[in-house]
């Protein structure tokens, strides 16, 4: 349990000497995103493709916010967690109630809702163009939009929603979506209100999308439409499953090789997601169980190894 | 009145193409039980292919029966070589291939036709419009809501008075007693996802000289097939076709209006039956 945290740590101070802040900022602020994906996915076993209708409702309404009214950045980021929950909150409603195919189709078509609702009112969103002029946060006479010291503020939020998360899969509710994930059915008969826990996921992984959106909208002073659309849905989830989703340090890995490929395929071509779209089919395809199961079976070889 | 009425022609005629739509998805999704998210761009595959191939052959009718056996085609590849191995893989893995699947088809689009859209012509003898008395009407549209009935009814037929559509309902009943008594399933999946391709593809073609052609008419598709079978019940085909009749209808009216709305709308309806009724228009889970 001691060694994840330990490696976390230190990617998390040497992580800016070796790539570009910019993107360093992102892969924390995308394994937030993450960890919220994961609690639906890998805790209570609900394959949400909507994940992006949190995150991008949160950026634009905090970036408006922040924009238009000049409110306080931490203000702004607070409203984000907030939007984040309780667009979850109506999203989960109307899902919970279906199950199985169904639910990971309404995920997507009220995704669609937000998406072309942001598309459409070009008045706020700035529809295709996306939303510009989202300043950061100053603090104490500190200047955020160093990269560098807002770089120490996603990685030292990042490390707070870690901890958080960590204390709600271990909590008894934590407990209870693991036993609606492993036998709905039991976990209903034995007295749950199964229904409702699941809104409850959908509400906490909200917040967590939220402040993921807000940050992703500081880090780079716009809310672009993608940030709202299915395909960054379909990211997390990349991300979430590469990095292994039975574990809370899944996303986090996860997020690391998802920022990595994309930063590095749409510096080579235009037409990148296409080769993202490969990388999909040959995950699938060649590494079902994600990098997490890969790395444990080397470690249990390797140790097995030393002992002869 | 005859601009309301016009309206209320168009809604049935996009609406039918939303029952096309959906009913391909829901043979895919019910007998296969996989979540397609492949099935937009296969909608939009149909539409170049039939552009492309009357272009090339020179005549609308031999490329509108053409195009969608390529789209088949192609559907029967995709089961063949990718979705056959994944059905022991869960919804997740599922998801995520067939997502990988219709990012790849729909960069190719880009890459083979071009980012910018184009329009199309339905052929000579459909051109202009018809009087039906309360309104002058496009004759093409006309065509398109009778040819989609008539798909409609073909696979109707297909499944309520064939053999082989007995053993599709009954593979999405119960796929174990399939199987156990003796039917070949591996089989059976093929030619469902091949039929639903099919079914996405000849939506497409016919949608091709209405909405003309452009790479993001996959993805916009691919939500509205998926309000249909969430609103319609999967394998029902009663459902798909009044599920895709009331959002068309709704949309077309609501685009008279408020342009704007005009894909919204389609949403906006799905969440609101949902709110009356959770569990779909005929009630089943």
């Amino acid at each position: 349990m001691k060694k994840p945290i330990i490696l976390i740590l230190a990617a998390v101070l040497l992580l800016p000497f070796l790539v570009r802040p910019a993107i360093a900022s992102e892969i924390w602020l995308f394994a937030i995103f993450g960890l919220g994906a994961n609690l639906l996915l890998g805790y209570t076993g609900l394959l949400s493709f909507g994940q992006a209708t949190f995150f991008g409702s949160a950026a634009y309404i905090a970036g408006w916010m922040m924009k238009v009214h000049g409110i306080n950045a931490f203000l702004a980021l607070a409203a984000g967690v907030g939007v984040g929950a309780a667009s979850a909150a109506v999203v989960g409603y109307l899902c919970v109630q279906r199950s199985g195919l169904y639910f990971i189709m309404l995920t997507f078509a009220l995704n669609q809702l937000f998406y072309f609702t942001a598309y459409q009112w070009t008045s706020i969103t700035g529809g295709e163009d996306g939303m510009p002029g989202v300043p950061r946060p100053v603090l104490l006479g500190i200047d955020f939009k160093d990269p560098l010291v807002y770089y120490a503020f996603v990685s030292l939020l990042f490390l707070i929603s870690l901890y958080l998360m960590r204390r709600i899969v271990e909590s008894p509710l934590g407990k209870i979506l693991q036993a609606i994930r492993e036998n709905e059915v039991r976990a209903e008969a034995v007295g749950y209100d199964v229904p409702r826990f699941k809104l409850l996921a959908f509400v906490i992984g909200g917040a967590f999308s939220g402040l993921a959106g807000v940050l992703y909208a500081m880090l780079f002073g716009i809310v672009p439409l993608e940030s709202i659309g299915f395909v960054f849905s379909g990211n997390v989830i990349f991300a979430t499953l590469i990095g292994g989703s039975g574990s809370l340090y899944g996303p986090v890995i996860g997020s690391f090789v998802f920022i990595w490929l994309s930063e590095s395929m749409s510096t080579v071509w235009a037409r990148w997601p296409l080769l993202l779209g490969v990388a999909f089919v040959l995950v699938v395809m060649f590494l079902r169980g994600g990098v997490v199961e890969a790395w444990t079976r080397f470690w249990s070889w390797r140790s097995s190894k030393q002992r002869t | 009145m005859s601009f309301v009425a016009a309206q209320i022609l168009n809604g049935i005629a996009t609406g039918m193409l939303y029952a096309l739509m959906g009913l391909g998805l829901s043979l895919i999704t019910g007998i296969l039980n996989i979540p397609n998210f492949a099935h937009g761009a296969l909608f939009a595959i149909g539409a170049y292919f039939l552009v492309s191939s009357a272009l090339i052959i020179g005549n609308f009718w031999v490329a509108l029966l053409v195009a969608p056996i390529g789209v088949a085609i192609l559907g029967l590849v995709i089961e063949y070589a990718g979705i056959r191995r994944l059905y022991a893989a869960g919804h997740d893995y599922q998801l995520l291939f067939t997502f990988g699947l219709a990012l790849i088809l729909s960069e190719s689009i880009i890459l083979i036709w071009g980012p910018v859209g184009s329009s199309y012509l339905p052929p000579e003898i459909l051109r202009g419009g018809a009087d039906l008395g309360f309104t002058m009407y496009p004759k093409y549209r006309l065509f398109v809501m009778v040819a989609a009935g008539l798909l409609v009814f073909a696979t109707w037929l297909f499944l309520e008075k064939t053999r082989y559509g007995a053993i599709m309902r009954a593979g999405i009943e119960n796929k174990e007693m399939v199987s156990l008594l003796g039917i070949d399933i591996k089989m059976l999946f093929t030619v469902a996802f091949a039929l639903g391709a099919y079914l996405a593809g000849i939506a497409g073609a016919l949608t091709a000289p209405i909405r003309g052609l452009n790479p993001g008419m996959g993805p916009d598709m691919l939500g509205i097939a998926f309000v249909v079978v969430a609103l319609g019940g999967l394998g029902n085909l009663l459902g798909a076709i009044a599920a895709g009749l009331i959002i068309g209808v709704a949309q077309a009216l609501v685009a008279a209006y408020w342009t704007e709305a005009s894909t919204v709308v389609i949403y906006a309806v799905m969440a609101v039956i949902l709110l009356v009724r959770p569990q779909g228009l005929f009630g089943i889970r």
